[in-house]
């Protein structure tokens, strides 16, 4: 086990009448890629804000590298790099006047770095900002982000926009960029198939809560759609944890969170039943839209 | 080396790979003794999570199909598992005369069943020579 170096506790923010934020908990460790993923509104840039000190939730705690980003917020932006959703700057000023400006609040600026990633992401230097294209937007923000050596990233939806050349080479950016060097990320999405090769974890956040946080390749070997035929009985709901239930008129369709659990189980009872992988899409659905009632008229499950 | 990464697939990109590299092991297309990229320059080149090739890497080195020297890289094994290519061949046999009895109960004839796998095998060729 790595150390954790950000923990989220019973996180509460609300707008207006809205409950944005529920209870939300959860933790990182050091080294991680980790996905938040939601809907529109799920909360995930209330969550992001929250961490870079800019948002004052209602109630919980956040601890981030050891510090508070509401009572510290000074010491949390010299260790995070940082892009926003839609990242503003000024527009008026050239990439080397942005980066000269930015650079005059951190001690650890590494302008060699920025040297070798002004070549790498090929960014014209004499041109104002207003003026790049989107993607050569995003990598000037990439850019600032990491040129101070931050201990973690944060990154709030930051392939959006882009196209699938760009996202890929944004997702080889993460990996040779980030993650070799050992520095944490926690990023947003809703592009799924782009997170899915990038995340070590991923977080499923659903009003404002997290409803389940899991290694990548863990959720995609335990969230299975089972089918059994007219008359096969599955085992109790006490075993599987179904959390989403379809049926046909000769088939009963149930997709369940634990899967590597269950399977000696179904292979021990003999009971026939045909599995099916599920794309980290479909995952999600099932999460987000299923509905785990058991419908009426399936067989009797099999109880221990 | 060429793997293709189908993203948003049902199968976990890990096993995409490892059954990837497997095929080409298998298929002669790397040799044993064929030097594989390394963690860093793979998970590069796919945009993948480099862990997730570090466990595709440790799969196949626990399965005998690869060779990992500590500190000097990875390698196709040696001596590649004869018994899995041997179980597959015996799989794909199987596989096979079912299909044939498939053609059958059609009502395709012998001899259409042979014109069709002489189809199938030239048009491989063809492809083979186009890509190469």
């Amino acid at each position: 086990m790595s150390d954790v170096v950000l923990k989220v506790d019973r996180l509460n923010k609300s707008y207006g009448q809205q409950l944005v934020l529920k209870d939300l908990t959860f933790a990182v460790e050091e080294g991680q890629i980790v996905a938040l993923l939601g809907r529109n509104g799920a909360g995930k840039t209330t969550t992001i804000r929250s961490l870079m000190g800019l948002i004052e939730p209602d109630s919980g705690e956040i601890n981030l590298l050891g510090y508070s980003p509401q009572k510290d917020p000074i010491e949390i932006r010299k260790r995070i790099g940082y892009l926003a959703e839609d990242q503003q700057m000024y527009g008026w000023m050239t990439v080397i006047e942005t980066i000269q400006f930015v650079s005059a609040f951190y001690d650890t600026w590494d302008h060699t770095l920025v040297q070798r990633l002004l070549q790498q992401f090929d960014l014209p230097i004499a041109t104002k900002v207003k003026a790049l294209s989107k993607g050569q937007n995003i990598r000037l923000g990439l850019l600032l982000a990491l040129a101070h050596h931050p201990q973690m990233v944060i990154f709030d939806d930051p392939v959006l926009g882009l196209d699938p050349i760009m996202r890929k080479e944004f997702n080889r950016d993460m990996i040779t960029h980030l993650q070799a060097e050992n520095c944490t990320v926690l990023y947003s999405s809703h592009l799924l198939y782009e997170v899915e090769p990038i995340a070590d974890i991923v977080m499923i956040l659903h009003e404002g809560r997290i409803l389940r946080q899991a290694p990548t390749e863990e959720l995609k070997e335990n969230v299975k759609r089972i089918i059994f035929s007219s008359g096969t009985a599955p085992l109790g709901n006490k075993k599987m944890r179904v959390i989403d239930a379809q049926q046909w008129e000769h088939q009963l369709a149930l997709t369940v969170d634990n899967f590597q659990q269950i399977e000696p189980d179904l292979e021990l009872r003999g009971i026939e039943h045909e599995v099916q992988d599920l794309s980290l899409d479909e995952i999600f659905e099932a999460y987000i839209i299923g509905r785990p009632e058991l419908p009426f008229n399936h067989p009797e499950p099999v109880e221990a | 080396m060429f793997l293709r990464i189908e993203k948003g697939s049902a199968v976990p990109i890990s096993r995409q790979i490892s059954s990837q590299i497997t095929a080409l092991c298998l298929s002669e297309q790397l040799q044993p003794g064929d030097k594989l990229p390394s963690v860093r320059e793979l998970a590069r080149e796919l945009a993948v999570n480099q862990n997730t090739i570090l466990r595709v890497y440790e799969k196949l080195n626990a399965e005998g199909i690869l060779d990992k020297r500590h500190g000097a890289g990875t390698y196709v094994a040696d001596s590649p598992p004869l018994r899995q290519l041997k179980e597959q061949r015996e799989h794909f046999y199987e596989e096979f005369q079912q299909l044939v009895r498939h053609g059958l109960s059609l009502g395709l004839s012998r001899k259409e069943l042979q014109q069709m796998l002489e189809a199938a095998l030239k048009s491989e060729a063809d492809s083979v020579t186009a890509a190469t």
